[in-house]
């Protein structure tokens, strides 16, 4: 009934009404205890001891805690290597080493500086270079991905290059930062509400935090303001902060970081610093590819060593590799625990090749389309370097769909006259690709779960593993649910998330929710149908019930001769129909389950990573943008001048939320690799952590002319009606914004190699310039 | 004199308290009265969740609605204002158009930026409605450029600006019967003075009480806008203790625009200087466009930008080339000095006696042109890099006149006076500019720091010389001349 359809979010009307309720916006309890975080002013070095004797003096302090006060000392969300509070070793800056309480919110920050660390600091690990001297890592890929023969595809080459590729980390910058709130229950149990993508993670750290079992804890989660992967791992510890001092005061609490504090102490995105060797023919056909990735983890693993893995499997970007090996590291160093975010490596793998693409047609006085184009998967030309077959491959007529859309060549040859009259402005444009691998690399994780509830006035409360930021999952699943019953989607409400319902979820990441836990209420829904089928077909067959006589039914089943349709049920074999609510009401009072939980497990998935080979995606989310920018050459200003996206995304369950996706997602992506600068000083200390000082988009930013579109794709079979992921693949277009801008440079650039890094701020690309300029 | 703070919130009038005088408005909206709905993200006014809508009464009317940063604004310089907050734009049960056109086009993801969205649209549904103009992109750009979203890309918010049912919109003065507020803030004393134990303010209402007030409490700070001042009390940096704001005294808002000069009043917001520049100072007037967002120009005042004296000012480096002056006055005395004597050199020095209150700013006017620059990591919304400011004058191929001043390479906003000389009677060839350029590295001493290294502003200053010269010399041409880069 509402597949399909452009809907309104489910709390589209709240949210502009300003009547959504996120963690701060709940109603004070009476006793709230308000929380603030002591943090290290060192990157590295021993914790000797924490004075609180100041703080505890101060007449609105109700405690200081340590790490003495926690049963779990350590959490992690694949090792539990991070401390929820430092004991003794101080790994980066900013890092929690103790945590205060306060019966006024406006103490909070004052009591916080009251709080003395004597601390002995030792010299930080602060760049890849450095680890990599030392050899530190958190993880190492056991085996390279590798196809072919690479020294053979090299001896073959007309052309060899060798290079690198240098990405810095990025900011998740969500509106609302980390927030939890804490309610003691009676008996040792915990209520958490938290801006958490992970509740059932939450739910685990904050237990073992308080040293009590899992069923004492429930966390709940009604929405997030944003997310995009920085509440995946790194909302748990925060939520038991809120919890510890909840449970020793016997007191809700509530603990909000402020946007510097948020910004100073959780993880980012990885830096990587990526090598590559690239053998080519004239045409620009790679024969052969070397890259080893190297990322910057941070202090800790949180989600580092899947991250790597992530963008190794990305590093093909669109393109076939005959002969490839690609190799991966990911470095500790004294930079806060790096982790999620959207696209999860895929992006930093992805921008890799289409950089050597922009090098190689470069390198050849060709257009890098002509190169793009001559290398995408296409034909029996599938295999991937980790052994998995692209099935369903969109790409050629994605590719050439954009370029014949976008006249592309039109304008590069117009670009081509602009850049030669030397105006002090130079022009650029540039495709690039995606395809996305859809499914969590780490198989458990692909497991989704709802509870549909039917309510007799024929009304549903639905809940799933799934959390919603803003992405507009409880929106789709509250289609599918419209769509099955045949009801409104009004008719709907998608309820908070909570451990209580729905447990052992995943998290809301791997752009995967709707389709993991829109199956899981599908099948829900399905089992309430079945057996309000088997009813129904009683009941049209003229079975009555009384006080005597029950109507029976068996397991139930679905059957293509009953429709549920406008509120009705029909049989289409004798027109008979009768209304959902009557039908509700009558299987109520002959006893027959109105409530459905379902679980839902991606099937077919396996991959060994030792071995390389199985299956590690469902499917592939796939897109193309053109980017053209124009850079100034007196001071490196840029300007986008237009983007055009095309993206696969099968069936869109919900048209104008999946377009909200793709848009947000291309600028979040734009920002990454244009003005989202991290900057931290030699002691390891941020100096980029408000938005005075690091650059999100702003809606001038955005391009001039800004086009999206979706090609017509009806065989994605293998998810929920046909419909495709869509939260993280279109960041990586986003990088086609640094690829038009290596473009430009290339036409000052004289045929030698360009060295430009992401992100290409003002000053980035001056310096470069005048390097090219300068002949160095 | 008054002892208490009065607002207009919603249409309600509300007497506020004097601990609850000196929070900061969205402090006082979410906590105090239960409106949630105004968000704060950054408390530094630079993202925009926290934005209101707000009518301040001078000469005896309501002005128009304009958007503000509530996290930044403490509530006492909101005396004798009427705020509109999200939940008082409309309800559920009765959406503004804005609100329905944002639902319809998907304009708020997540939610938490959104409702400093709708404020800010809402004003521009406003003031349309008042002009009778409609909307375009350009506009839509322009109202949201104070307002970050993550979310959705902004593609999505700008389409519900423009779908915006105009033809629906009843404006704020008529929903919320600005007549009768009016006549009810005029009952009111515009004297104000407040005071705890820790805090004290006072709202004179003509200059000559804030003159001797001044010369009784030489200590005080004065607040305007706040758009910087909060933003450092915010984040625990200062404590403002005891503080006077000039905002109750009308007089202070007045623009004087005579054929010799434009005299700007110390409460005139950046916005209306913005307005009253655009016709004999164009080029100022475009670049306090990309200057800050509406939301902070629309409090934040030319004389604040002056006085706080920052390095990076984007105002000063104008101010400087064009030899503006300030008035300023004390209970015994009254002076105008050039700007170029009152900025001294080293860090915030400025030529300001105790006792002293910067009246207005008068820039004379002039029949030669200038350039201004300004290059930071994002064009609209962020703190300079570097600024370039210069006024000239050519005579044939001939630089008769030339003044010149950067921001951002050093303690304060330096005018390169030794450039000036060296420039002076030289003809204006790109070759002459380029060895012009060079001398840059000799005056100026900028450092490294999160906006760009050393080098980079070296690089920007002897850069923008050339851009300047080759803009020139396009435009006395005709035609674009070969770019000197």
């Amino acid at each position: 009934m509402s597949i399909g359809k452009n809907i309104a979010h489910d709390s589209g009307a709240s949210h502009v009404t300003g009547s959504s309720i996120f963690i701060d916006d709940r109603v004070d309890s009476i006793n709230e205890v308000f929380v603030g975080i002591v943090t290290s002013k060192i990157a590295k070095g021993k914790l000797l001891n924490i004075k609180m004797k100041r703080a505890l003096a101060h007449k609105n302090c109700l405690g200081v805690y340590t790490s003495k006060d926690l049963a779990a000392k350590k959490w992690g969300a694949i090792f539990h290597d991070q401390p929820i509070l430092v004991e003794e070793d101080i790994s980066y800056f900013d890092e929690a080493c103790a945590i205060i309480a306060s019966d006024d919110r406006s103490k909070v920050l004052e009591i916080v500086k009251l709080v003395e660390l004597e601390t002995k600091e030792e010299k930080p690990t602060l760049t890849i270079s450095e680890a990599r001297a030392l050899d530190d890592y958190v993880y190492k890929a056991p085996k390279p991905f590798s196809q072919g023969d690479i020294k053979k595809g090299f001896e073959d080459s007309e052309h060899i290059l060798e290079g690198e590729f240098i990405c810095g980390g990025q900011e998740h910058f969500y509106m609302e930062s980390q927030a939890a709130v804490a309610i003691p229950v009676e008996n040792g149990q915990m209520q958490v509400h938290a801006s958490s993508q992970h509740p059932s993670e939450t739910q685990r750290v904050v237990a073992e935090a308080l040293g009590v079992p899992f069923h004492k804890v429930v966390c709940v989660v009604k929405r997030m303001g944003g997310g995009f992967g920085g509440k995946e791992s790194q909302a748990a510890p925060i939520a038991a902060y809120a919890a510890i001092v909840a449970s020793k005061l016997n007191r809700p609490t509530r603990l909000i970081l402020t946007k510097d504090e948020d910004m100073k102490i959780t993880g980012k995105r990885h830096p990587f610093e990526n090598t590559y060797k690239v053998g080519f023919d004239k045409d620009g056909r790679i024969l052969s590819l070397k890259v080893h990735l190297q990322a910057d983890a941070g202090a800790y693993t949180d989600l580092s060593s899947s991250i790597l893995e992530r963008a190794m499997f990305h590093t093909d970007g669109a393109y076939y590799l005959e002969n490839c090996e690609i190799s991966g590291i990911s470095y500790r160093t004294n930079n806060s625990s790096n982790t999620a975010y959207r696209g999860f490596g895929g992006p930093q793998g992805n921008m890799t090749i289409e950089s050597i693409i922009e090098d190689i047609a470069n390198y050849l006085n060709k257009d890098a389309y002509e190169i793009r184009r001559l290398n995408i998967y296409e034909g029996d030309k599938t295999l991937t370097p980790y052994g998995q077959e692209l099935e369903n491959n969109m790409l050629p007529a994605l590719f050439d769909g954009l370029y014949k859309s976008c006249d592309y060549q039109k304008r590069l040859s117009e670009i081509e006259k602009f850049n030669n009259l030397k105006t002090g402005k130079i022009r650029g444009i540039s495709m690039s690709a995606t395809k996305f691998g859809i499914a969590f690399t780490a198989r458990f994780l692909n497991q989704g779960s709802a509870l549909v509830n039917l309510q007799l006035d024929a009304t549903v409360q639905a809940s799933t593993g799934a959390t919603e930021m803003g992405q507009g999952v409880n929106t789709k699943i509250q289609q599918i649910i419209s769509h099955a019953f045949g009801i409104e989607p009004k008719d709907i409400i998608v309820m908070s998330t909570s451990t209580e319902k729905n447990h052992n979820t995943s998290p809301t990441a791997a752009s995967s929710g709707s389709d993991i836990n829109g199956a899981a209420a599908l099948d829900a829904c399905n089992k309430i149908k079945g057996r309000l089928t088997e009813l129904v077909k009683l009941i049209f067959s003229g079975v009555e019930s009384d006080a005597i006589i029950e109507l029976e039914i068996k397991k139930g089943s679905l059957d293509p001769d009953i429709v549920f349709e406008n509120n009705k049920v029909k049989q289409l074999s004798s027109g008979k129909e009768i209304d959902l609510k009557e039908l509700i009401n009558s299987a109520y009072f002959n006893r027959i389950s109105l409530g459905g939980y379902s679980h839902y497990k991606t099937p077919g998935l396996g991959f060994c990573k030792d071995r390389i080979e199985g299956k590690a995606f469902n499917y592939y989310t796939q897109g193309v943008a053109v980017s053209e920018v124009q850079v100034c050459e007196y001071t490196g200003d840029l300007k986008v001048l237009r983007s055009d996206i095309y993206m696969d995304l099968g069936r869109p369950l919900n048209p104008g939320i999946d377009k909200g996706q793709v848009t947000g997602a291309f600028v979040q992506g734009m920002g990454w690799v244009t003005t989202e600068n991290l900057v931290y000083a030699d002691s390891g200390e941020l100096k980029t952590y408000s938005p005075t000082t690091y650059k999100i988009p702003n809606i001038q930013d955005t391009p001039r002319v800004f086009n999206v579109d979706f090609i017509t794709n009806n065989d994605n079979e293998c998810n929920v009606h046909r419909s495709k992921a869509v939260g993280e693949p279109p960041f990586l277009l986003g990088t086609s914004v640094w690829t038009a801008i290596k473009h430009a440079l290339s036409y000052r650039a004289d045929s030698k190699q360009m060295n430009l890094k992401s992100p290409a701020t003002g000053e980035e690309i001056l310096t470069e310039l005048q390097r090219l300029k300068n002949g160095k | 004199m008054r002892k208490n703070i009065v607002i207009y919130l919603n249409g309600s009038r509300e007497e506020i308290s004097a601990e609850n005088s000196f929070m900061t408005t969205a402090e006082f909206l979410r906590y105090k009265k239960g409106l949630t709905g105004t968000k704060v993200v950054c408390s530094e006014g630079d993202c925009g969740a926290c934005t209101i809508l707000v009518s301040r009464f001078v000469n005896g009317k309501l002005g128009p609605y304009k958007s503000l940063n509530s996290c930044i604004s403490f509530l006492y310089l909101l005396d004798r204002c009427h705020l509109i907050t999200v939940e008082g734009v409309g309800e559920i049960s009765h959406m503004h158009p804005v609100q329905e056109s944002m639902l319809k086009c998907h304009g708020a993801q997540c939610g938490y930026c959104t409702p400093g969205i709708v404020c800010a649209l809402a004003q521009m549904g406003n003031d349309l409605k008042n002009s009778g103009k409609i909307q375009t992109e350009k506009k839509v750009k322009n109202y949201l450029s104070g307002n970050l979203c993550r979310c959705t890309g902004y593609e999505p918010i700008i389409q519900a600006g423009m779908d915006i049912e105009l033809d629906k919109v009843e404006t704020f003065e008529s929903i919320y019967d600005d007549k009768e507020i009016e006549k009810n803030l005029a009952l009111l004393d515009a004297e104000v003075s407040i005071s705890t134990d820790k805090k004290s303010v006072y709202l004179p209402k003509d200059f000559s009480n804030a003159l001797e007030f001044k010369e009784n409490n030489k200590d005080l700070i004065i607040t305007s806008g706040a758009t910087d001042l909060g933003v450092v009390e915010n984040k625990g940096k200062i404590n403002i203790q005891k503080s006077m704001t000039l905002n109750n005294i009308d007089s202070a808002y007045k623009v004087d625009d005579t054929k010799d000069f434009i005299s700007i009043g110390a409460k005139v917001s950046l916005t209306e200087v913005e307005n009253a520049c655009e016709r004999d100072f164009l080029e100022f007037s475009k670049k306090l466009h990309i200057f800050a967002s509406p939301q902070i120009k629309n409090t934040a005042t030319l004389v604040g930008n002056i006085i706080n004296a920052s390095p990076i000012s984007d105002t000063v480096p104008f101010l400087r080339v064009a030899q503006a002056k300030l008035k300023l006055s004390s209970k015994s005395s009254s002076r105008e000095v050039d700007i170029n004597d009152f900025i001294k050199e080293g860090y915030k020095q400025l030529d300001l006696k105790q006792d002293e209150v910067v009246e207005s700013v008068i820039i004379p006017k002039t029949q030669q042109k200038f350039k201004l620059y300004k290059v930071s990591i994002r064009k609209d919304l962020d703190i300079s890099t570097v600024t370039f400011a210069c006024r000239y004058k050519l005579n044939g191929d001939v630089l008769e006149d030339f003044s010149l001043a950067f921001g951002g390479v050093g303690a304060y906003v330096l005018r390169a006076t030794d450039i000036e000389t060296k420039a002076k009677g030289m003809k204006f060839t790109q070759e002459n500019f380029k060895k012009l350029s060079l001398e840059v590295r000799n005056i100026i001493t900028p450092m490294s720091d999160h906006r760009g290294s050393a080098e980079y502003r070296y690089q920007l200053c002897e850069n923008l010389l050339l851009k300047f010269c080759d803009e020139v010399l396009s435009e006395t041409r005709g035609s674009i001349v070969e770019a000197s880069i």
